[in-house]
């Protein structure tokens, strides 16, 4: 059988060496249509990979709030559950705000295989410098744990989270905000909250320019600081959980919240709209790439129904020395093969050399130096190569039962 | 002995408007060793006849025997095998594959059939080319080889796989005298050898003179000598 392949696929190369031009058009395709999905794949996936990243490291992989998906029943409901009553403009229960069994939730995530949970409490305060007031979002925090669940940390342009708890009243706001109100580290600043009184806190870090609402309004200081500056002590009103494996967030956050009853929030559902807008520029993407891909598979296309064209004559004495139908088309499809295998390699040469000169590129944003995320792995070579071959025998296929088809009949007496 | 081939009542009708019978109603048979000729006027559907003898073209109705065996069921893989392993057909023109040397043409059938190895197939090829005076030619194109060496290389081919029978189509009607010659005494020479049998279309008076046996048709018909061989 391997003697047939052999002699079949000598027959191919030596039509395909005949026509030179034509051999090099259908390769060239090949290979372009390869060497750009490459590229463009490695770039797509490989932005999207750390825009995934970025999303999930944005905050911790779930928040536990004290919201409630739906609020709870008040009192009169329950007390005529199932009856034909319907309650209306009762007056509604004052409930205290935070997180209940915060130690329960706490102890409930830390027992989890490599997950941890980290407390914090959240409330509007204004800072207050010489005649300027700006209103912020006041984070409490537990630094140790704080930082081992989020990644504001690495936000940070000086000092470090640990030092809220050497410095007594320690804050960090960020650039942006430290800036409008002429601020610098060390200094010292009036806080005031609602219900608690005036505090005095001191800048001891900085969050980098550009962190988002991080750097323009916001400001971490110790738990207890928080607690006190709130007026809500012993109270947290969120958890940060961070997960060993944060692609089992949606599943995790779904079972604490039925248990516990809180909403918790996992990454997937906070950035559910990034996500579906994601998935659309997948759509997009790979309709391009398997267009480009297509084209490619057209140069073989026209190669081999040429090849078919010009060889009537051969074909019609190999089928009187008795080479059947099925050789002759496997003849073909191998110069469809033997075409697309050519311009593969070249295409993973030219993909190579596309990501080598994407990958060199160096953007510099708000004066650091990024490059751009790609994509490298092998598995993109593989489905490139997989798809191109596939079109390359469908385009070889087509003319290839052409020549199957062919009547030696017709061609000895026509030449006769 | 039983035949090679029988026709029984071969017809091949063209579904053309109007129809166009190219063979009616044929019946013969080859016998082993023997040389037929057909002869008749050109038109007159004889090289249709020997399409349906190689199995090359499949007749309306009627059927032929190969062997002794009907080949009415077989499937056109089945037919191609038959024709590589007991059939060779030689051509008015050369009909050589122009990108394949002279040896590699040779060698062709005898790989397709896989009974011998490359290196067997080339040594056998290399044989068939010497018998018939062109051993030092075997590695040209048939471009670069005159059209009698070309003829030679085809009854190569042809000879390859050591058919039962030989089927050709006025294999001398584009050679002249002293090549048309050569050629058909090589035939001569090839039938009978371990009971090959060779059928040939010509207009040639010489070849048909010295055939065993000799099918005459007209207008699709055969008019003389068709039953005659049913021995
Ligand atoms: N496709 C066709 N359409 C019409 N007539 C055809 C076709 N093919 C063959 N014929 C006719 O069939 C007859 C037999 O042809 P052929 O077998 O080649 O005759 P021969 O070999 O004796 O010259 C011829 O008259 C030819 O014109
Ligand atoms: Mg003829």
């Amino acid at each position: 059988m391997s003697g047939r392949l052999n002699l079949l696929a000598g027959l191919a190369f030596k039509h395909i060496a005949l026509r030179k031009r034509q051999t090099l058009v259908a390769i060239s395709g090949v290979a372009v249509g390869v060497g750009f999905f490459l590229a463009v794949s490695a770039l797509m996936i490989g932005s999207q990979t750390d825009f995934i990243k970025t999303l999930i490291d944005a905050a911790p992989h779930i928040i536990i709030s004290d919201e409630l998906r739906s609020p709870t029943p008040q009192p009169a409901t329950l007390a005529y559950r199932g009856g034909a009553v319907a309650i209306r403009h009762q007056k509604a229960r004052t409930e205290v705000r935070g997180l209940k069994d915060w130690q329960e939730i706490l102890r409930a995530v830390d027992d989890m295989p490599g997950a941890i949970g980290s407390p914090s409490l959240t409330g509007g305060i204004t800072l207050r410098l010489g005649g300027r007031e700006e209103a912020i979002g006041l984070v409490g925090v537990e630094p140790g744990i704080e930082a081992k669940v989020s990644t504001i940390e690495d936000n940070l342009r000086v000092g470090r989270l640990r030092d809220l708890e050497t410095v007594q009243g320690g804050l960090i706001i960020g650039e942006d905000l430290a800036q409008r109100m002429g601020l610098q580290m060390g200094d010292v600043v009036g806080a005031t909250s609602a219900v608690g009184g005036t505090r005095t806190l001191r800048i001891v870090g900085l969050f980098k320019r550009g962190a988002g609402q991080l750097s323009a309004s916001s400001g971490y200081v110790l738990l207890r600081e928080a607690q006190s500056v709130l007026g809500r002590p012993f109270i947290i009103n969120r958890i940060g959980v961070r997960l060993a494996d944060p692609y089992a967030a949606d599943d995790v956050a779904a079972r604490l919240e039925r248990r516990f009853g809180y909403k918790a929030e996992s990454w997937q559902e906070r950035s559910a709209d990034f996500l579906s807008l994601l998935v659309t520029r997948n759509v997009i993407m790979y309709s391009v790439v398997s267009a480009i891909l297509l084209v490619a598979s057209f140069g073989i296309y026209t190669a081999v129904s040429t090849s078919v064209a010009d060889k009537v004559r051969d074909i019609a004495i190999l089928r009187s020395v008795g080479f059947s139908e099925g050789d002759l088309q496997l003849t073909f499809v191998i110069e469809g093969l033997a075409l697309a295998a050519v311009g593969i390699m070249l295409g993973w040469l030219l993909g190579y050399g596309l990501m080598t000169i994407l990958g060199s590129l160096d953007f510099s944003i708000n004066g650091e130096h990024q490059s751009l995320p790609l994509d490298r792995s092998a598995r993109q070579y593989a489905i490139a190569a997989a798809a191109s071959l596939a079109s390359g025998v469908l385009a070889a296929w087509l003319p290839a039962r052409k020549a199957a088809r062919v009547d030696p009949v017709d061609i000895l007496r026509s030449a006769a | 002995m039983s035949a090679i081939v029988e026709a029984r009542g071969l017809t091949r009708t063209l579904p053309l408007d109007p129809p166009v019978t190219l063979v009616d109603d044929a019946s013969f048979a080859i016998a082993p060793g023997s040389f037929t000729a057909i002869v008749g006027p050109s038109g007159c559907g004889k090289s249709s006849l020997l399409y349906l003898l190689g199995m090359l073209d499949r007749p309306d109705d009627g059927t032929l025997l190969i062997e002794g065996r009907d080949t009415t069921p077989l499937s056109g893989d089945a037919r191609a095998r038959l024709r590589l392993e007991r059939f060779g057909f030689i051509f008015q023109f050369h009909f050589l594959l122009p990108e394949l040397t002279a040896l590699e043409n040779v060698s062709l059938p005898m790989r397709r059939l896989g009974r011998l190895d490359r290196h067997a197939a080339r040594d056998r090829a290399h044989m068939l080319l010497s018998e018939l005076g062109i051993g030092e030619k075997t590695a040209k194109l048939p471009g670069h080889l005159s059209g009698g060496e070309r003829q030679r290389v085809a009854i190569a081919r042809a000879l390859a796989n050591d058919p039962v029978l030989i089927l050709a189509d006025e294999p001398t009607g584009s050679l002249d005298s002293v090549n048309s010659q050569r050629v058909v005494d090589t035939l001569h020479q090839v039938a009978g050898e371990q009971g090959r049998a060779v059928v040939c279309v010509t207009h040639d008076g010489a070849i048909a003179a010295n055939a065993d046996a000799r099918i005459e048709m007209l207008d699709g018909h055969i008019v003389a000598g068709g039953t005659m061989a049913a021995s």
